[in-house]
C-alpha cells in the first residue's frame, strides 16, 4: 500500500525541469540570483547565463533597448559584469536619493537614462581594464570605484 | 558688508533656540536705525518682534540687544553656567528686556573680565561644517571702527613681533554671534569664508570644545595663537594674503618674515585647510627664494597619471567629458562620417563613451575618426600611438569604425589646419574639442587668436569648450593670488566631502594634482605659468568676437551631469547649473569648471 502511494506521486524535483527554474530565477532580483547561484552546480551555472542578466537589466525598461545593444554589451564583457559593476550601484545610489524609505531594496523601475549612462560607465571601465592589461599605468585605479564606496547620503 | 550678511541671514534660529533669532533681528534693527523707525509707532512696542511675541520698547532695543549678546556669548562658555539658562524661572518670556535684565543680574557676580571676553569655538572642520556659519558682530563702538574689511590690516605691522599682540587684541576686542543657516549654501570652508567677510568663520553646531579665553586673558603677553583653531584660520588666511602682498611690493624680508608664520599657523590646522595652506606656502616660497619649478613639457606622463587619479577621485572630469560628449553626439545626429579633434588627449578617457553612444545610435554608428593632439614626449616613446591602439581595440570590440592619428605639438598654436588631413564637411562632420587647454595659450598675445583661427578652418560642425571658472589671468599678482586661493579651497573642500578615505592614494594624487596648479599660478611667471585660467564670460566674448555662435547644451546633458553628480559619495555639495545654454559644475554656491558649445557663425559657415 505505501510502495504504491509512494509511486503513484511522482518526485518532483526542480532541477528536472530546467525551463521552469528559469523562468522562476528570471523573476528574481540581483541579490537573490547571486544567491542562488550558491544552492547547487546546476543552479550555478544556470545563474550564470547571461540572458538571465539581460532580462534583469532592462526587465523594466521601456520601450526595450535596440538590438545592437546586446553584442555591445557582450563584447564589453556581458550583462552580469554590467549588472554589478555599474546598474546595481547606479540604482542604488540614485533610487537611495529619490525613496526616503526602503532603501534597502534597489529600485525596480527605472529610466532610460540611468541605462544610458550606467553604459556609458561601463565602457569605460573596460577601457580602464584594456589600459591595465596593456601593462600601461598602474594597476591600483579604476575609475569606476567611487560606485564602489559606500556613500553618505 | 556685514550689515547685508545679517540682514539677509536674519531669522535663523540656533541652540539657544528663539532667543538669538531675535536678538539677530534685533541686532539688525539696532544697527540700522532708518530700518526701526519705519516700523515702530509711537512710544510704543516694536511691531516686528511683537509679531513673533516679544515685547520689547523700541527705545530700548540697542540696549537689549547689547545685553543679549553678552548674554549669548557668556552661557556659551563652559564656566558652567549654561545651567542658568534652565534653572533661571521666568515669569513673562515675551518680555526680553526683562528677561535679558534678570540673567544677566545673576550673572553679575562673575569677573567682569569673562563678559567681555569673545567665546572661541575650536574649529571642526570635519564636523558637518556645511550647515553652519558664524558672524562676528564687534558690538562696541571702538570695535567698530577697529574691524577692518580689509584683509591687509597686517601690512601695517613691523615685522612679526608684533603680529600676534594684536591678532590678540582683535579676538579680544570681536564677539561672535552663532546663526544657523538650515541647508545652507555658503562654502564651508575656513579659507573662504574669511576672505568673503573677514569676521566670519566656521563652526560647529554643538559646542565641542569650548575654549574658554580667561586662561589667556589673565596673561595678555602670552601668544594666543595656538590655542583655538577657528582663529588661527582666519589669521592664517591674512598671513598668506600679507604674505602675497609682501611679494607684489618686492618686500621680501617681509615676506620671508611671514612665511615662516605661516608654516607654524598651518601646522595648527586639519583637513581641507591645511592641504591648501601647504601648497599655497610652498608656492609662495618658490616665488620668494626663486626656485622655480622644473618645466611642465618634461614631466607629461607623471601628470597623466596625476590627473587618472583626479578623474577617479571626483567628478569634473567625467562632467566635463559627459558634457561635452553629449554636446558632439547632438551635432553629429545624422552625419555617416564623423572626425574628433582633440586639442589634448591624454589618456582618451573621453572617448569611449563617446565611441558607446555613437556604436548605439539607432540607425547604427558612423564611421569615427579621432585625430588626438599632445605633447612632446621627453623619452620619445609615443604616447598618442598607444592610446590609439586601445581606443582601436575598443571600437573593434563594440564594432564602429575607428581610424586615428596622433600629433605631437608642444604648444596648440603650433597647429595648423592643412595638417589634419580634413575632409570636406559634406563627407565627414567635424567637432574640435578642448578639455582645460585653451587656457595655456593665453601667454602670448596672439596664441589664442591664431588657434581660434585654425578651429575655423576646420569647418568644425561643434566646438566643445570645458575650462576652469576662475580669474587667475589678471596682471596683479596679489589678485591672482587671492582668487586662486577661493579656488582652491573649494576644489579642495569639494575633495575632503567625497568620502574617499582621507589616506588613499588616490586622495593624495589628486591633491597633488591641484597642488601643481597652484604653484605654476602662484610661482610661475611669463611663457612658464600656463595655469592662466579664465572666466566664462571672458571666454564667451573671445568667441563671439571670434566669429563663433553659442550652441545651447540641452536638458539630456544636465540631465546627465546631475545623475553622474548624484553617484559621488558628497553628491550633495556639487551642483550643476545652466547658464545661458553652458553647464557649470561647482561646489555649494562655488561654480568651479564651465562647458560650453560653439558653431560657426552664419556668414562663416558652408553647407549647413
Amino acid at each position: 500500500m505505501e510502495d504504491n502511494v509512494k509511486e503513484k506521486r511522482p518526485k518532483f524535483c526542480i532541477n528536472d525541469h530546467v525551463d521552469i527554474l528559469l523562468e522562476i530565477l528570471k523573476r528574481l532580483d540581483g541579490r537573490s540570483l547571486c544567491v542562488s547561484a550558491c544552492v547547487c552546480r546546476l543552479w550555478c551555472t544556470i545563474a550564470r547565463n547571461d540572458s538571465l542578466w539581460e532580462h534583469l537589466c532592462f526587465r523594466h525598461v521601456s520601450p526595450p533597448p535596440s538590438s545592437g545593444v546586446r553584442p555591445v554589451v557582450v563584447a564589453l564583457g556581458g550583462y552580469k559584469r554590467l549588472y554589478m559593476v555599474c546598474v546595481r550601484p547606479v540604482l542604488r545610489r540614485l533610487g537611495r536619493l529619490r525613496l526616503a524609505g526602503d532603501s534597502d531594496r534597489v529600485r525596480r523601475v527605472w529610466t532610460r537614462d540611468e541605462v544610458q549612462l550606467s553604459l556609458s560607465l561601463f565602457c569605460v571601465d573596460y577601457y580602464e581594464r584594456l589600459g591595465r592589461l596593456g601593462g600601461g599605468g598602474d594597476a591600483s585605479g579604476s575609475s569606476l570605484m567611487f560606485l564602489c564606496k559606500p556613500v553618505n547620503v | 558688508m556685514k550689515r547685508d550678511h545679517q540682514e539677509t541671514i536674519g531669522g535663523a534660529g540656533n541652540s539657544m533656540a528663539n532667543k538669538a533669532e531675535s536678538s539677530s533681528s534685533s541686532m539688525a534693527t539696532g544697527k540700522g536705525k532708518l530700518w526701526v523707525e519705519d516700523d515702530q509707532d509711537a512710544g510704543g512696542m516694536d511691531e516686528l518682534l511683537a509679531v513673533l511675541g516679544y515685547k520689547i520698547k523700541s527705545s530700548e532695543m540697542a540696549d537689549v540687544a547689547q545685553k543679549l549678546e553678552q548674554l549669548e556669548m557668556v552661557l556659551g562658555s563652559e564656566d558652567g553656567i549654561s545651567h542658568l539658562a534652565s534653572d533661571t524661572v521666568h515669569y513673562n518670556p515675551s518680555d526680553l528686556s526683562g528677561w535679558v535684565q534678570s540673567m544677566l543680574s545673576e550673572l553679575n557676580n562673575l569677573p567682569s573680565t569673562d563678559l567681555d571676553s569673545s567665546t572661541l569655538l575650536s574649529n571642526n572642520q570635519d564636523s558637518n561644517p556645511s550647515t553652519m556659519t558664524s558672524l562676528d558682530f564687534p558690538i562696541n563702538s571702538q570695535s567698530k571702527a577697529f574691524v577692518d574689511d580689509s584683509e591687509y590690516d597686517l601690512r601695517a605691522i613691523p615685522g612679526v613681533a608684533a603680529y600676534p599682540q594684536r591678532e590678540f587684541d582683535k579676538s579680544n576686542e570681536r564677539k561672535r554671534m552663532k546663526l544657523t543657516l538650515v541647508g545652507s549654501n555658503t562654502a564651508p570652508t575656513l579659507a573662504v569664508n574669511s576672505i568673503q567677510s573677514s569676521n566670519s568663520s566656521c563652526t560647529p553646531s554643538s559646542p565641542q570644545a569650548i575654549m574658554a579665553v580667561s586662561g589667556t586673558l589673565s596673561e595678555p603677553t602670552r601668544p594666543v595663537v595656538l590655542i583655538d583653531s577657528q582663529e588661527t584660520g582666519v589669521c592664517l588666511v591674512h598671513t598668506l594674503l600679507a604674505c602675497a602682498e609682501a611679494i607684489q611690493q618686492e618686500n621680501l624680508k617681509l615676506a620671508d618674515a611671514l612665511f615662516k608664520h605661516i608654516g607654524v599657523l598651518a601646522a595648527s590646522q586639519v583637513g581641507a585647510m591645511r592641504k591648501v595652506a601647504t601648497y599655497f606656502a610652498e608656492a609662495l616660497a618658490r616665488r620668494i627664494y626663486k626656485i622655480f619649478p622644473q618645466d611642465h613639457c618634461l614631466d607629461s606622463s607623471y601628470s597623466d597619471a596625476l590627473e587618472m587619479h583626479f578623474y577617479e577621485t571626483c567628478p569634473y572630469l567625467k562632467f566635463a567629458h559627459f558634457t561635452a560628449n553629449q554636446a558632439i553626439l547632438e551635432a553629429f545626429a545624422n552625419a555617416s562620417r564623423v572626425h574628433v579633434i582633440d586639442f589634448g588627449l591624454k589618456q582618451g578617457m573621453q572617448w569611449p563613451a563617446l565611441m558607446q553612444a555613437l556604436a548605439l545610435r539607432p540607425g547604427g554608428p558612423p564611421a569615427f575618426r579621432l585625430t588626438g593632439i599632445g605633447p612632446p614626449q621627453p623619452d620619445n616613446t609615443d604616447a598618442l600611438q598607444q592610446v590609439g591602439w586601445k581606443l582601436a581595440q575598443l571600437a573593434q570590440t563594440i564594432g564602429v569604425e575607428f581610424e586615428f592619428r596622433g600629433f605631437v605639438a608642444s604648444s596648440l598654436a603650433d597647429l595648423e589646419a592643412e595638417m589634419l588631413d580634413l575632409r570636406p564637411p559634406e563627407v565627414e562632420a567635424v567637432a574640435v574639442n578642448s578639455v582645460f587647454e585653451l587656457h595655456r595659450l593665453l601667454d602670448r598675445p596672439g596664441g589664442i587668436d591664431k588657434v581660434l583661427g585654425s578651429i575655423k578652418a576646420m569647418r568644425p560642425k561643434i566646438v566643445t569648450i570645458v575650462e576652469q571658472e576662475a580669474n587667475h589671468n589678471g596682471p596683479v599678482f596679489l589678485d591672482r593670488f587671492t582668487e586662486a586661493l577661493h579656488y582652491y579651497s573649494s576644489l579642495f573642500d569639494s575633495l575632503e566631502g567625497s568620502g574617499v578615505t582621507p589616506t588613499s592614494q588616490d586622495l593624495v594624487m589628486s591633491e597633488l594634482y591641484l597642488g601643481r596648479q597652484i604653484c605654476n599660478v602662484v610661482a610661475c611667471e611669463g611663457a612658464d605659468r600656463v595655469e592662466r585660467h579664465e572666466t566664462l564670460a571672458r571666454w564667451r566674448t573671445r568667441f563671439d568676437s571670434a566669429g563663433f555662435n553659442p550652441v545651447h547644451l540641452g536638458s539630456n546633458a544636465f540631465k546627465q551631469a546631475s545623475m553622474l553628480l548624484a553617484l559621488f559619495a558628497g553628491g550633495d555639495g556639487y551642483r550643476v547649473e545652466e547658464n545661458n545654454g553652458c553647464l557649470m559644475l561647482g561646489w555649494h554656491t562655488r561654480p568651479l569648471i564651465a562647458t560650453s558649445a560653439w558653431q560657426l557663425a552664419a556668414e562663416d559657415s558652408r553647407l549647413r
